[in-house]
């Protein structure tokens, strides 16, 4: 929960002042500087946290040491107010414990300075051992708790951490000891004595006062909150990622460099607009004239296979014209005749063919399907509209007899299934007329 | 297009220019000349020969844009495509250029008659194509918002441009759409596309019927198994070796057709390479087939992706059906089915091309991750590392590999990995350098985060342990209980770079984009507002994350246009999108509260955690979070009687928590990770089990244990005492509650019992003050 620094000591800084704790003997005053001059002011609060938590046990420290360890707790702090003291309420709380001795409750008060215990540093002068001595419980009373925390209590500093789990932090002391079961471990049986066998459960003060000073933190205990860690957000199959191969975006070659645009520049655009609408016979003729003067110009005039159904419905005669100057480039002819065969039958699209089938020579698997296409186109307009149907049946008739009249097909290649069309539709004058020519070629 | 032109023809045709024509013309068709030279050595791959005849040509037509623009492609390519920003720096110089020059001709015609409208010099310093390669570099940079954004003005008038150019514009912004995952986008595109090119598309039966006219060796073949049923089974039921051989007869056919191809590097991979002639009508129908699909599996519309995939194995039965048996597969995945889907994956034949092995492998790696075999995916991804590596460093440059460098988004696939796997670190630095593609994406922030915390668990582990020092011996041995003191003593937390300060940063950063996109979208929804919303509160009940993210229970726009179905899937995949958004930022938002209770941040933490709870729709687990977040963050701002308040949220009766979420909502997680499960993880790595999530009666036991916490902190000892043996009733071992349950028993005198207390709980470890070592 606190995180807060941890601030430990030094083992020689702990042998240092557990030393000091020793010098019962010296002058306090002579002590406290010793403790001010070996250690640096950086770890006066670990080392006070370190004896207030020993201080709070009373079997740790014996009764001089514990006036030693009040007096450098009291120096780290003389420089500041009382009220500033972080450790004030452990000593107000000491100065009223009646379980303690009088001496040392009366050496508190002399180092809170209270009301005419002012004399500190006269008594400071003495050593832990006299003080002890020369000390007279019948001079001195004593205050009550609520007292002392009228005067110091409320001006108390926060400490370090100033929230509520560290405030209430608890630094104590757990005693478990390591004795034997069913002995007093309170008998001094159990100290170590010089030079004798180390016993079972005997245990050596000193080196347990060590070991505190050493191992004490900061922090105390305090309650702790159950924190949870965020469940990891779950993997949607969508987030590992599928991969599939991109259409190659390669980077393009500018092929219009330094390619002649002027010419053909006016017969593209119109004949974008005459993929629109139809063009006038200026117009018309324009187109036809840049045609015959660039035979290579029908090659980028803008109009494509995907185009030209558009073409033919706005200008048939443009898009024979077109479909003629192709004629030697047997690749592009085969994919604009696709297109042609794949476009909705209408009268434009068969004028172009019939007009196409003059010119040039088509291939014939596309007279071929292109028949086949008009036929069924007729028996597919059924659902459609009688008068519509009617009139692409007279469309296409018109367009067979003109074919084999012209010699464009072998009637033969083709015999049952235009005698098939003209018995379906016999209905149309038209197709009684194509089905006697049929006759009369049989 | 001049290309087409057989050099001989090539000849004459100048030839006869020369003759007829003025000295100007001359002149011209010398150049013209040159140019196509400069074009044919460009396509057999002789780049120092293109360049020099591109140097004469800059010395006749003296800065021509269009010889700088092509000189700058042809040095790239001499490059090995690696300088693609001298490249990008070239070809914007180049445009900037070709502006200016426009804008001075159009000034110079104007002059001469005004008032007319003419396009004379359009063709001459048009700088579409050189903006097309610059969106085509970035897109090859990953860098799809730039690549689009220069697209959308030639988007816009599309209709005059070139329809090769056109159609490579469309394609290039339909792949960044499905990059970015931009369906709306996507669309908009390919409406377009279908309009003018789609020719009689989605009409079913004509596609049996049509006559192949073309002498395309393909149409013979394909006659035979023209019955679509037919086909359909026989790519489907089985790996039979025919299927594949003639995927692969006509994969090489198609490549030798497009060694034809004009203006572009002579490709051989299966893969389309778009060029005017490769590009038939029928390609290209069998195109836009597969990208609805896409568009169908990216809006997660599986039952329509079914039925259009089948359509689309149809037509690709008489070309190159690879792609669509990937898309097949990858619907099997998104359908689970991942035997299935990893059967297609094979019979696509993706892994038999230098150029597609890796995202075979990644794709296989996909599937062996959601069947929980960590470490066949990982081997797998690696491996589909190696493949992209390697096709960088191919030498000769064959292809423009760049682009079929997924490296990016495998590495993200392995981030992922090594985060299920419990290794934060290599998850992190895999999740680093794919962010240059996802940068704006919130989710990879959060991933990050997660790296961070992830790590700070595994670095202090210790911390699930309560640490007594044993200090003296015998009748002077006390017991010091150390909780907090050993974070600077690990030295762990170090965990590379990642810190808990850059999971804020990360989290930080995923909430901007997320608020950004949420704006955004409501934005441009505020009209579609009404219907979004209805559908939003009937799904949202059913559950909260993992299936119901599926489109399938969308109507089904049966006989519906074209339009219809992939509008009303782009609907549906808007709502499982906001839903989805509304998910990471619940996520975004729990997890920076704890990040911030963490960095002892409290105010902050509790701002996260504040609108973590007013988030709308929130799920369970995420308010139960961010009430105990809010909760703690107030204690540590001693506000014990709001932090209170939190947790009674909770209560029922006076000292009864009720189960703050239900076991639906945790097996909703778990199922989501339970992958997490299948595989038997030793306890090497075992880290990953402490990202296992409370479960509910867990939960509950926290609750009872923050609020002993709170109590005692209230001097409420005795109430808190209660409390706390609820706890550890449910929560037993729990470290924090020991640790609260031994202060309890402390302030309320009973130091006996805490030592019991310890002593039987497991997690205590008891260091004996005399041994620590200290380097000091």
């Amino acid at each position: 929960m606190n995180r807060s620094t941890t601030v430990l000591m030094k083992i020689e800084e702990s042998a240092t002042v557990l030393s000091l704790l020793k010098s019962d003997l010296l002058p306090m005053e002579a002590v406290l500087s010793e403790f001010n001059s070996k250690l640096q002011s950086s770890s006066h609060l670990a080392v006070c946290n370190s004896l207030s938590m020993m201080l709070q046990e009373q079997k740790m420290l014996c009764g001089t040491e514990r006036l030693i360890a009040f007096g450098i707790i009291y120096k780290c702090y003389s420089s500041q107010k009382p009220s500033f003291n972080p450790f004030l309420s452990e000593m107000i709380s000491a100065a009223c414990n009646e379980q303690l001795e009088k001496s040392e409750r009366a050496f508190l008060l002399h180092l809170l300075q209270w009301n005419n215990y002012n004399n500190v540093k006269e008594i400071l002068k003495q050593s832990a051992v006299d003080y002890i001595r020369s000390f007279d419980p019948s001079t001195h009373d004593f205050p009550e708790l609520g007292e002392l925390q009228r005067e110091y209590g409320d001006k108390a500093d926060p400490g370090p951490s100033s929230h509520i789990f560290a405030d209430y932090s608890l630094k104590k002391l757990l005693h478990d000891p390591d004795v034997p079961r069913g002995c007093d471990p309170d008998s001094p049986e159990f100290d170590v004595q010089p030079g004798g066998n180390p016993r079972i459960g005997s245990g050596d003060r000193d080196e347990a006062l060590s070991g505190l000073l050493e191992n004490s933190t900061m922090a105390g205990l305090a309650p702790r909150w159950i924190r949870p860690c965020p469940p990891r957000y779950s993997v949607h199959q969508s987030e590992l990622l599928w991969i599939d191969p991109d259409n190659k975006h390669e980077l393009v070659w500018d092929d219009k460099m330094c390619a002649d645009t002027s010419r053909g520049a006016t017969v593209r655009d119109l004949l974008v607009k005459g993929l629109k609408m139809t063009l006038s016979p200026s117009e018309q003729e324009d187109i036809t004239t840049e045609l015959t003067n660039d035979p290579k110009l029908v090659y980028h005039c803008g109009i494509t296979a995907r185009k030209l159904p558009q073409l033919v419905e706005h200008n048939p005669q443009i898009a024979v014209e077109i479909l003629t100057k192709l004629n030697n480039n047997k690749e592009i002819l085969d994919e604009f005749l696709a297109a042609l065969v794949n476009m909705d039958m209408s009268l434009h699209s068969m004028e172009v063919v019939n007009r196409l089938t003059t010119a040039v020579e088509l291939p014939k698997e596309f007279i071929r399907s292109y028949i086949t296409n008009c036929i069924s186109s007729c028996e597919n307009a059924k659902q459609q509209d009688k008068y519509m149907q009617n009139r692409l049946v007279r469309l296409v008739c018109v367009f067979l007899q003109s074919l084999i009249r012209n010699n464009i097909i072998n009637v033969k290649d083709l015999f049952i299934e235009v005698q098939a069309f003209c018995i379906e539709f016999s209905r149309v004058r038209e197709a009684a007329g194509l089905f006697r020519l049929l006759k009369t070629l049989e | 297009m001049d290309s087409r032109d057989s050099s001989s023809a090539v000849a004459s045709d100048a030839a006869r220019d020369a003759s007829l024509l003025s000295e100007d013309a001359a002149v011209l068709s010398v150049t013209s000349t040159l140019a196509k030279s400069a074009l044919s050595c460009f396509q057999s791959g002789k780049f120092e020969d293109c360049i020099d005849i591109l140097i004469q040509l800059d010395q006749k037509q003296h800065n021509d844009p269009k010889v700088l623009h092509n000189m700058a492609i042809a040095e790239y390519f001499k490059g090995g495509c690696s300088k693609s920003k001298k490249l990008l720096e070239e070809l914007n110089c180049v445009k900037k250029q070709s502006e200016e020059l426009a804008s001075a001709a159009r000034e110079q015609v104007e002059a001469v008659n005004p008032g007319t409208n003419v396009s004379v010099s359009k063709d001459q310093f048009d700088s579409t194509v050189t903006t097309l390669n610059i969106a085509v570099t970035w897109f090859h940079m990953h860098q799809y918002t730039k690549s689009s954004s220069i697209l959308e003005p030639l988007f816009q008038n599309i209709g005059r441009l070139d329809e090769t150019i056109a159609l490579q514009i469309s394609f290039l912004l339909l792949d960044i759409a499905l990059a970015c995952h931009d369906a709306v986008k996507f669309l908009a595109v390919f409406d377009y596309m279908d309009k003018a090119f789609g020719v009689g598309f989605g009409s079913h039966e004509e596609n049996g019927s049509t006559m192949q006219l073309s002498s395309n060796q393909g149409s013979k073949t394909s006659s035979l198994l023209s019955s679509s049923v037919v086909a359909d089974t026989v790519a489907e039921s089985s790996l039979c070796e025919e299927t594949l051989d003639y995927d692969n007869v006509l994969a090489e056919i198609a490549a030798e057709k497009r060694m034809k191809s004009v203006g572009h590097i002579p490709a051989n991979n299966l893969l389309k390479t778009l060029s005017e002639r490769s590009f038939s009508t029928a390609d290209l129908k069998l195109e836009l087939q597969l990208y609805k699909v896409r568009f169908l599996l990216l809006t997660r519309n599986l039952k329509l992706a079914k039925r259009e995939v089948k359509h689309a194995m149809n037509i690709a039965q008489k070309r190159d059906s690879s792609m669509a048996l990937l898309l097949k597969s990858q619907l099997e995945y998104a359908h689970g089915n991942h035997q299935k889907a990893m059967k297609l994956l094979v019979v696509s034949g993706i892994h038999k091309e230098s150029g597609t092995s890796g995202i075979f492998n990644n794709n296989l790696g996909c599937i062996y991750y959601q069947l929980g075999k960590y470490e066949a995916s990982s081997q797998l991804f690696s491996k589909a590392l190696r493949s992209c590596s390697s096709l960088r460093n191919e030498k000769p440059v064959k292809t423009f590999s760049l682009s079929q460098n997924k490296s990016l988004l495998i590495t993200y696939n392995m981030g992922l990995l090594y985060l299920a796997r419990g290794e934060p670190l290599l998850a992190a630095q895999c999740f680093q350098k794919a962010s240059v593609v996802f940068c704006r994406q919130p989710l990879i922030w959060l991933r990050l985060a997660e790296c961070c915390m992830m790590a700070l668990q595994n670095g202090l582990l210790d911390r699930s342990e309560i640490r007594v020092n044993v200090v003296g011996k015998g009748k002077y041995r006390k017991l010091m209980i150390e909780e907090n003191g050993h974070l600077e003593l690990d030295g762990s937390t170090q965990c590379g770079k990642l810190s808990l300060p850059l999971a804020r940063a990360c989290l930080s950063n995923g909430i901007y984009l997320l608020n950004e996109s949420l704006l955004n979208e409501s934005k441009s929804d505020r009209e579609s507002t009404l219907s979004v919303g209805m559908n939003e509160t009937k799904e949202a009940s059913s559950a909260d994350h993992g299936e119901a993210n599926t489109n399938s229970d969308l109507k089904e726009a049966k006989g519906g246009l074209n339009q219809d179905i992939m509008q009303s899937s782009l609907s549906a995949f808007k709502d499982i999108q906001s839903r989805e958004k509304l998910l990471i930022k619940q996520a975004l938002l729990a997890n920076m509260a704890y990040v911030e209770l963490e960095l002892e941040n409290p105010i902050k933490a509790l701002a996260a955690a504040n609108s973590l709870l007013q988030l709308p729709d929130c799920s369970k687990i995420y308010v139960f979070l961010g009430h105990l977040y809010a909760a703690e963050a107030l204690c540590l701002l001693n506000r014990p009687v709001e932090a209170g308040a939190h947790l009674s949220a909770y209560l029922v009766g006076p000292d009864d928590f009720k189960l703050p979420y239900e076991q639906e909502d945790f097996d909703q997680w778990r199922m989501n990770t339970s992958s997490d499960c299948e595989e038997t993880l030793d306890s090497s790595t075992g880290n990953a089990r402490d990202s296992v999530f409370l479960k509910p009666e867990e939960a509950r036991g926290a609750l009872f244990a923050d609020l002993a916490a709170l109590l005692a902190t209230q001097g409420h000892h005795d109430q808190a005492k209660a409390m706390i043996t609820h706890a550890l009733t449910l929560l037993p071992n729990n470290v924090q509650a020991t640790v609260t349950a031994v202060y309890i028993d402390m302030m309320l005198g009973r130091s006996q019992d805490a030592l019991t207390r310890l002593k039987q709980c497991t997690r205590v470890s008891f260091v004996p003050g005399r041994l620590e070592v200290r380097a000091s």
